[in-house]
């Protein structure tokens, strides 16, 4: 081949390496980006009225007085909306049936719409769900509903070769010369002097519990769950993991049984994580009775089955890190190989075992699979300490994925679902960060 | 020699002990390792009951309907009355997303550990680390929430400009080098003169221009491309790859490590290009390593639940065509994750052993991928100690 | 490690047939001082890695209270023997004795030997200095602390006094809580001598303790040995001939596993009575 050719196929190559490095760091900030804005949108946001009375009435957030005014501030146009509605409907009541029948489905699409914007109208019953009883909280929520409120969706299936395209009509004109007519472009243009939209700082998507299966509120019981689990996981690996990677690394011998056991050890870490929550299922709950039913319990004994090897594998190699020098200066002073040890080795190693322990407390947190049948519930109230040998309890990380599949409205708690995302990748990355630098304040301690 | 205590009459400062210290100190020492190899055999105890379990529980189900309908039929309708079983079009599903998420992660992988190995100097590469281990960190269920709630809509509504652009990004360098070295292979040979350059210059340009034609057409036709779901096999690929990605990178980058500077030296010394020293020289060499990362790598795929739950679309069919990325199919993972809800309010029937049947399979794939990379990786060792 | 009444006969067969490498009491010790009596003895003993002889068949006295140092070239089994006294070769698992090594009448390798007290009555100093990541104070307190020394005052009694012996106190007496990987390399290999000392033993192995330091240090550490000279029975490993016959009374000269000369050091540099001690005394090879 030509000296050039060669060149330019070295040179490619080096490219080719470099971009894929560069296609990994663009594949890690495309998922993360999306993802801290739109968690950053659960609890930084242009909170309505709506969102305050909420907050006031469930929590007893706010000032009382500041609320109660701008809710007779909104009420002055709400109320001219109301007086429409009550005149079209005198209008309605006028008519004959027929001519009425149509415009009367119409007005009770639009109805629906409007009281999903504003919360319960005059005349309707008190509703019994939360989610109900107020309009929208959001104000890109509540644009949205303005837009459903003015423009009815149609499909056009006209190309039978393409997918059916969405279009726009009106809703207006279905009410065309009647009293209602002035309702519409009424709405449009005082939709803010109706929800008063307020930058909002709602610290409470953190700290509180959620509201009707967390249409409303915070992702508290999530976030004390996930902790109950890692940390309940911890307890158990931490400690055995520990003491095996001594067995391995200062008492093992060379043999077919260490070999086997070894193995052992990296068959229990490639074993897939859905099949830790059957055996949790089958062994904890269903063979040993941990717990009636799911329960934090049976969850944090089956996540620390999952993350002993890598326990282990940090704690070996945090042990195997130590200089000999220190193990052989403290046996010519006549201490003993446990003594040693217990006051040497594992202090020196320490913070390598903590950083292992550290990137095992980010995985507990973040698994879903071994939690679905051993401790997830979808719903479900904060739990106290005392429960968690019984109870079930929501996590970060199944509640996302209930929220985001399976819930009724997923479409409409997007911003929870994602604040709920940002919640679990803060808590993982944090974690894991802090493990970078710790291994990094290591490596520059044993340098010197 | 020295059954006994030499001096019965003991100085402050002997060290030769009574029988009894020594008696007590072994006991001592026995306990006490005894101890530790209890809890270091408590992760092998951990492993047989996790084989033992699943499989009691995986038992009831063949010895009620066989192994013929699970592997061979593609009818999955467990809630029916009385239920069908056939998992092949889910173990079809698995295996196709498996097969997808390795095609893109496992040249992305290697690339990337030559790249971080060879090419980066030392200080970029303490930046590139922490990038692979925060790809490994991210809870799967939030790479499964990007896959359905960021990733599908765009695929659904940008599909084909979206298949087009990566085409042309990722088909075009690799077809105009190809167009390079063709048209030098082709022209090499004989002596080097200007009517020899003339010729190659214009071989380089038909073939180039014929490159293009295929380029653009296959462009075009990628582009005209409606994806009906977003929800779809390669979705649930690219994202796998994603997250087999730092295993392949770190464990490969291991073994390319472990061939030493004498061997790339070697190479150098007889004038070979950096990329011919690694293709030729290191990769050979890391071969079986590479490979172990590549198994790893798989297995992280095939057996992650979330991503494939969420954003498979999970319907229990094979695709048609057979290779047809864009159409929904469903995994064995998946299949777990989402039946036992409902399999478990009746335990003992068919539909929740059919289940931990799949868990069986599972973990029955994934201790064969596991004892074979460990073989590859203990033979590399040996093969590079010299033994 | 034991060994069998035909394993001794055999070896002392093999020792009478190179009798020129086995006599090794050194003569005439009086001309060097006053009162020596062995401290350890080694008969035949040999040390063993897998099936690698690293000591061959050495019989000799080290005599109390006097410095002896060890020296040959590298490989020559002289680190070997010197942690074969105090039983630090049994961190390596493939390592056994036969021969037998006594101190004070009693067998080392027997099979009731107490090796943490026989590791407290023969302290060892590492070639490169190893403190452990604690403080000044706790790593002088470490030995004290593991023989069960709890009270406060006593310990930092023996603390200051094992300082000074090791002629540090000085130095450091006002930040004893600070990290002792803090001193310098001298320092710290002072340090591990006086951490040493703190135990109380009775023999100091010291496996050269200049080897990574400076030559500023080396003196130091050189003066050191002086001052404790005729307090402690000192075996010192040296690479380095001057040392050897500075801070040295008598020398062991090991080849190839092989004691080959053992003389008080005087005569041993200035009439060597074999010939590849005075080749490598004169530096012929190394």
């Amino acid at each position: 081949m030509d000296l050039g050719t060669r060149k330019i196929l070295d040179k490619s190559f080096t490219a080719v390496g470099i971009t894929s490095i560069l296609l990994m760091a663009v594949a890690l900030l495309v998922v993360i980006v999306p993802i801290f804005s739109g968690g950053i949108g659960a609890i930084f946001f242009k909170g309505t009225i709506e969102h305050r009375k909420l907050q006031y009435e469930e929590f007893g957030n706010g000032d009382r007085e500041v609320i109660q005014r701008q809710i007779e501030e909104s009420d002055i146009y709400r109320n001219k909306v109301f007086a429409m509605l009550g005149e079209f409907e005198t209008e309605l009541e006028s008519m004959t049936p027929a001519e009425s029948r149509k415009l009367r489905s119409s007005y009770k699409k639009a109805r629906k719409v409007l009281s999903h914007l504003l919360g319960p109208l005059p005349g309707d019953q008190e509703p019994i769900l939360l989610r109900y009883r107020y309009g929208t909280t959001r104000w890109e929520q509540a644009e949205e509903a303005l837009h459903d409120l003015l423009y009815v969706t149609k499909w056009d299936y006209s190309d039978p070769t393409r997918m059916a395209k969405q279009y726009f009509v009106p809703r207006m004109e279905e009410f065309k010369g009647t009293s209602l007519a002035v309702f519409f472009p009424f709405m449009e243009e005082n939709l803010a002097n109706m929800m008063l939209p307020e930058q909002t700082f709602y610290w409470g998507f953190i700290t509180e519990r959620s509201l009707d299966a967390h249409i409303f509120g915070g992702i508290w019981a999530e976030i004390q769950g996930t902790f109950f689990l890692a940390v309940g996981a911890m307890l158990f690996a931490f400690p055995l993991g520990v003491i095996a990677a001594i067995y391995f690394t200062e008492y093992a011998k060379d043999n077919l049984f260490t070999s086997i056991l070894r193995s052992a050890n990296s068959t229990l870490a490639g074993v897939p994580s859905i099949v830790f929550g059957l055996f949790g299922l089958a062994f904890f709950i269903n063979t040993v009775k941990v717990s009636e039913s799911k329960s934090v319990l049976a969850g944090s004994l089956t996540l620390a089955i999952m993350i002993l090897p890598t326990i282990i594998r940090a704690s070996e190699e945090a042990i195997l890190a130590v200089p000999k020098a220190y193990k052989e200066a403290s046996m010519s002073l006549g201490s003993t190989k446990w003594r040693t040890i217990v006051t040497v080795i594992l202090p020196a190693a320490l913070p390598g075992i903590i950083t292992g322990g550290i990137i095992s407390l980010g995985r507990a947190a973040g698994e879903t699979a071994p939690i679905i049948f051993t401790a997830a519930v979808s719903v479900g109230a904060t739990i106290g300490i005392a429960d968690v040998f019984s109870s079930p309890t929501p996590a970060l990380s199944w509640n996302i994925y209930n929220l985001a599949s399976e819930h009724e409205a997923a479409n409409e708690i997007r911003h929870v679902q994602y604040g709920m995302v940002l919640a679990l990748i803060s808590i993982v990355l944090l974690l894991n960060l802090s493990a970078i630098l710790l291994r990094a304040r290591i490596s520059k301690k044993l340098k010197g | 020699m020295a059954e006994a205590p030499l001096n019965s009459s003991k100085k402050p400062d002997a060290f030769v002990m009574t029988p009894e210290k020594l008696r007590r100190q072994r006991i001592a020492k026995f306990l006490g390792e005894g101890f530790l190899l209890v809890v270091a055999s408590f992760v092998a105890i951990v492993v047989l009951f996790i084989f033992y379990f699943v499989a009691i529980d995986a038992i009831p189900f063949f010895q009620q309907r066989g192994f013929g309908e699970f592997f061979t039929s593609t009818s999955w309708y467990p809630a029916d009355e009385p239920g069908e079983f056939g998992a092949l079009a889910i173990i079809y599903g698995s295996g196709m997303v498996t097969i997808g998420s390795a095609l893109i992660a496992v040249p992305l992988g290697i690339a990337a550990a030559i790249c971080l190995s060879d090419v980066l100097p030392f200080a970029v590469r303490q930046y590139a680390k922490p990038v692979i281990e925060m790809l490994a960190a991210i809870p799967s269920v939030a790479y499964g929430f990007f896959a359905l709630v960021i990733f599908a809509p765009l695929l659904q509504n940008y599909g084909g400009p979206l298949l087009m652009w990566t085409w042309w990004l990722i088909a075009g360098p690799f077809v105009f080098l190809a167009v390079i070295v063709v048209s030098d292979l082709v022209t090499s040979g004989g002596e080097d003169t200007d009517a020899r350059k003339t010729i190659r210059w214009i071989v380089t340009v038909v073939f180039g221009m014929i490159a293009l034609l295929f380029l653009y057409y296959v462009g075009k036709t990628l582009n005209a491309i409606q994806i009906l779901s977003g929800t779809n096999a390669l979705n649930v690929s690219l994202i796998l790859s994603f997250m087999a990605l730092p295993t392949i990178v770190s464990v490969s980058e291991d073994s390319l490590q472990a061939v030493g500077r004498e061997l790339r030296e070697g190479s150098y010394a007889l004038g070979a290009t950096r990329a011919e020293t690694i293709v030729k020289t290191v990769l050979p060499a890391a071969s079986s390593g590479i490979l172990a990362a590549v198994i790893l790598g798989i297995m992280r795929a095939i057996g992650e639940t979330m991503v494939v739950w969420m954003a498979s679309g999970n319907s229990s069919h094979i695709p048609e065509p057979w290779f047809n990325y864009l159409d929904s199919i469903r995994t064995l993972t998946a299949t777990i994750a989402g039946d036992m809800g409902e399999a478990d309010q009746v335990t003992g029937s068919a539909r929740y052993h059919v289940l931990f049947a799949m868990g069986l399979l599972l973990l029955i794939i994934s201790f064969v991928s596991n004892f074979v990379s460990e073989r590859i990786v203990v033979r590399q060792r040996k093969i590079l100690a010299g033994e | 490690m034991q060994i069998t009444a035909e394993k001794k006969e055999s070896t002392t067969s093999v020792a009478t047939e190179s009798s020129k490498r086995e006599i090794f009491l050194p003569p005439d010790r009086e001309r060097v001082r006053e009162g020596g009596t062995p401290h350890v003895s080694a008969k035949n003993f040999s040390i063993f890695y897998g099936n690698f002889e690293a000591v061959k068949k050495v019989n000799a006295d080290i005599l109390s209270k006097y410095v002896t140092a060890i020296i040959g070239p590298s490989g020559c089994g002289k680190s070997t023997f010197l942690r074969g006294i105090n039983r630090m070769n049994d961190l390596i698992p493939s390592c056994y004795t036969t021969g037998t090594l006594m101190c004070d009448g009693e067998d080392i390798y027997g099979r009731y030997t107490d090796e943490v007290q026989l590791r407290k009555k023969i302290g060892m100093v590492f070639q490169k200095p190893n403190p452990f990541p604690k403080s000044i104070f706790d790593n002088i307190a470490y030995g004290p602390r593991l023989h069960g020394v709890k009270d406060k005052k006593t310990l930092e009694e023996l603390v200051e006094k094992s300082l000074r012996k090791a002629a540090l106190w000085d130095e450091v007496k006002d930040r004893l809580e600070r990290n002792a990987l803090g001193l310098s390399g001298g320092q710290q290999q002072r340090l591990c001598v006086a951490r040493t000392l703190a135990v109380d033993p009775d023999i100091l192995l010291l496996d050269e303790p200049t080897s990574a330091l400076d030559p500023k240090a080396t003196a130091k550490i050189e003066d050191l040995i002086e001052e404790l000279r005729g307090s402690y029975t000192i075996l010192i490993v040296t690479h380095n001939m001057q040392q050897a016959s500075r801070v040295s009374d008598y020398t062991m000269f090991y080849y190839e596993g092989d004691l080959i000369e053992y003389a008080p050091t005087k005569q041993l540099f200035t009439n060597p009575k074999d010939q590849v001690t005075e080749d490598y005394i004169t530096g012929r090879f190394s």
